[in-house]
């Protein structure tokens, strides 16, 4: 029995706003005027562009990948954020953030961090630019993700290990708003998503925003035109606003979302936040998230601690009420397929956050989801270095049983 | 009615005010626990219902969380302990510190409207701030449910006067940029920040967050508070002996020096 309520602070429709205790006001103040003011600069966006530039990798490649296009029946090209520095598109954001932060004078920034992605791209970014950083983990996900672990460590950070709860993303987030609220004076909180109080899902898109504006511009350059359809993986949905924001207002450009199945919606076991939740409020936006009847946050699952969430960001439960973006799960089991026949067709060993999205471009045209030949851009998120441990510990036995 | 209940006690000077999540560590237990805590002189109780990300608690007040879900108090259960309480202690206001997505799941207006049959006073959820608490306050007025706001050390004076127009009750002013949790040490900044707050109030004000002596009772009491609340130094007592036959007796112990503060 949810009433309409339409929150008064950086609202998408009735989704967004801020939904936090008093205590943090002050410093999504202060974060809200930097964004309008530091932002805008033209020494800030020089040195942004410079630093994605030569410190990053940007640009990022459009890649063709034949036979993984043959195997699915479509046209596939990547967006090639795997290749960006760190291994992930994350760097983007923690690049900007933490330009930010040092403009602001602020000498520590924190993160949260599930896949250990955005940690590692926060610790990188840290040591470059001369800040202290901190990494909230959950336990679960530090077993998940050790070499990440490693990675924070070796540049510098210090990795605070969160054993509340389901010892995932969504504790290591509870956590660092706890450090946040002690220390918002020095810190700078470096969310790595499109989640949480307004402005975050706005500064996060931004950030991650180049993502769609370079590959359209060289989508049209090498092919012509405009894709078909842009596909993404979702899980606090950061990836996927970067590569759909270009494109929200070419209409005729179908934008498609890929969510955890997990074991299957239908089970407890997944994090389908989009197309299996309901509306609530969550780490201070509301939006669609997993819970029981009375608002306790459920527990959310998936083989993917990078999609490991309960909530998802605000922008994206607006897009789907709109119509404008479909959200649709995925399996464990058909992530971990897809993860490995990209590997064998192409030389690409994609995380198993992208892999959701394989899957799903792997099964499109025989459940009409696309017609066959459809032009697709699919943002390959993510490179599976770190998710190797996990794979041949727990899974490469089942491949040969497949066989 | 249970909001004027509260108005006339904060009234009678200043209050001392226990917190106790529902459920903690049972349900039958924190109804006992209620009623020792006004059989030892708690003029009124804060009351908090049970949730699994309470971001602005510190680890003594998430344990009681806990505890509490772990022995099955879902918001419906907590309710029906409120009823208890409120039938066991008729004249002792009940506070309530309840976490936003728990009144937006249930509908802040049948939320409000149930808490005040349970017999609440007041209603306090600590992670809807001045800008998103429109709805909130519209469904406590019609619930004729005080709106109790927090401000902070950082809050400004016009903030502080918006949020202060908005309050119904009183405000809950945390004593310390932070999370719930016992503190030691220099107590002169909070003394000064209770003094500069309170005299620009005209709503009565509370002070939390990081109380767990009677000299600090009596030094934010003097500065102008006119509640204090204890939460995380009752909930540590708590977990020490929820296992034991002694709960009631230690916490009995463990309240009664602050409530004779004087």
């Amino acid at each position: 029995m949810v009433e309409a309520l339409r929150p008064r602070v950086g609202a998408f429709g009735e989704y967004g706003g801020r939904f936090v205790p008093e205590l943090l006001v002050p410093a999504l103040e202060e974060l809200e005027r930097a964004r309008r003011e530091v932002l805008p600069s033209r020494e800030f966006r020089a040195e942004l562009s410079l630093l994605l530039e030569e410190w990053a990798g940007r640009p990022t490649p459009l890649s063709t990948v034949p036979s993984f296009s043959e195997r699915c029946e479509l046209e596939v090209v990547f967006k090639r954020e795997d290749l960006l520095h760190g291994g992930a598109h994350k760097t983007n954001n923690v690049a900007g953030q933490a330009l930010m932060a040092k403009l602001m004078g602020k000498k520590r920034v924190i993160a949260e961090t599930g896949a250990g992605q955005h940690g590692t791209a926060t610790a990188m970014a840290a040591a470059r630019l001369g800040l202290e950083a901190v990494i909230y983990m959950g336990e679960k996900d530090m077993e998940r993700q050790a070499s990440n672990v490693k990675r924070m460590e070796l540049c510098g950070a210090t990795v605070i290990p969160v054993t509340a709860g389901a010892r995932t993303l969504k504790d290591a987030i509870n956590e660092a708003l706890r450090d946040w609220t002690k220390n918002l004076e020095t810190t700078h909180y470096l969310l790595g998503t499109v989640c949480g109080p307004h402005p975050y899902p706005r500064l996060v898109r931004d950030f991650q925003a180049v993502i769609g504006r370079e590959a359209r511009s060289q989508w049209r350059k090498r092919f012509g035109g405009l894709p078909d359809a842009v596909v993404a993986c979702v899980g606090g949905g950061s990836n996927a606003i970067g590569i759909f924001h270009a494109f929200v207002p070419k209409k005729r450009v179908k934008l498609i979302g890929v969510e955890p199945g997990g074991e299957g919606v239908h089970t407890k076991k997944h994090g389908a936040t989009l197309v299996a939740g309901t509306t609530g409020l969550l780490h201070g936006a509301r939006t669609s998230v997993l819970q029981d009847d009375e608002g306790q946050i459920l527990e959310a699952h998936s083989v993917s601690a990078g999609l490991d969430y309960p909530g998802v960001g605000p922008e994206h439960a607006y897009l789907r009420d709109s119509g404008r973006a479909q959200y649709l799960a995925i399996t464990d089991g058909e992530a971990l397929d897809a993860f490995e026949k990209l590997s064998e067709l192409e030389g690409i060993i994609p995380a198993f956050e992208p892999a959701h999205a394989l899957a799903f471009l792997m099964k499109a045209v025989r459940e009409d989801a696309l017609p066959k030949g459809a032009r697709v851009l699919m943002n390959l998120c993510g490179r599976g270095d770190k998710d190797l441990d996990t794979y041949f510990t727990h899974f490469a036995h089942l491949k040969k049983r497949h066989a | 009615m249970s909001r004027a209940l509260l108005k006339k006690r904060l009234a009678e000077g200043p209050q001392v005010s226990p917190f106790l999540v529902l459920g903690d560590p049972t349900p039958e237990l924190s109804l006992e626990l209620a009623k020792t805590a006004v059989a030892a002189g708690a003029g009124m109780i804060e009351i908090g219902f049970p949730y699994g990300d309470p971001v602005a608690d510190g680890p003594a007040i998430q344990k009681a969380d806990m505890r509490a879900l772990e022995a099955g108090t879902s918001t419906s259960k907590a309710i029906g302990i409120l009823a208890r309480i409120h039938e066991a202690c008729p004249k002792t206001p009940l506070n309530l510190l309840v976490y936003g997505n728990l009144v937006h799941a249930r509908g802040f207006a049948r939320f409000c409207h149930d808490v005040v049959h349970a017999g609440a006073s007041s209603l306090l959820v600590p992670d809807i701030c001045l800008e998103e608490s429109k709805p909130l306050t519209k469904a406590c007025r019609r619930a004729r449910l005080g709106h109790v706001q927090l401000v902070g050390p950082l809050t400004s004076p016009e903030r502080l006067k918006r949020i202060d127009g908005a309050a119904t009750s009183f405000i809950y002013l945390v004593a310390h940029q932070g999370v719930t949790g016992v503190r030691g040490g220099d107590f002169d900044d909070v003394e000064a920040l209770v003094h500069r707050t309170a005299w620009q109030l005209k709503n009565p004000l509370c002070v939390g967050f990081g109380l767990s002596k009677p000299e600090q009772i009596r030094r934010v009491f003097k500065a102008g508070a006119g509640l204090a609340v204890v939460g995380s130094y009752l909930a540590g007592v708590i977990e020490q002996n929820a296992r034991g036959d002694h709960l009631l007796k230690a916490f009995d112990e463990a309240l009664r020096p602050l409530v004779d503060w004087h």
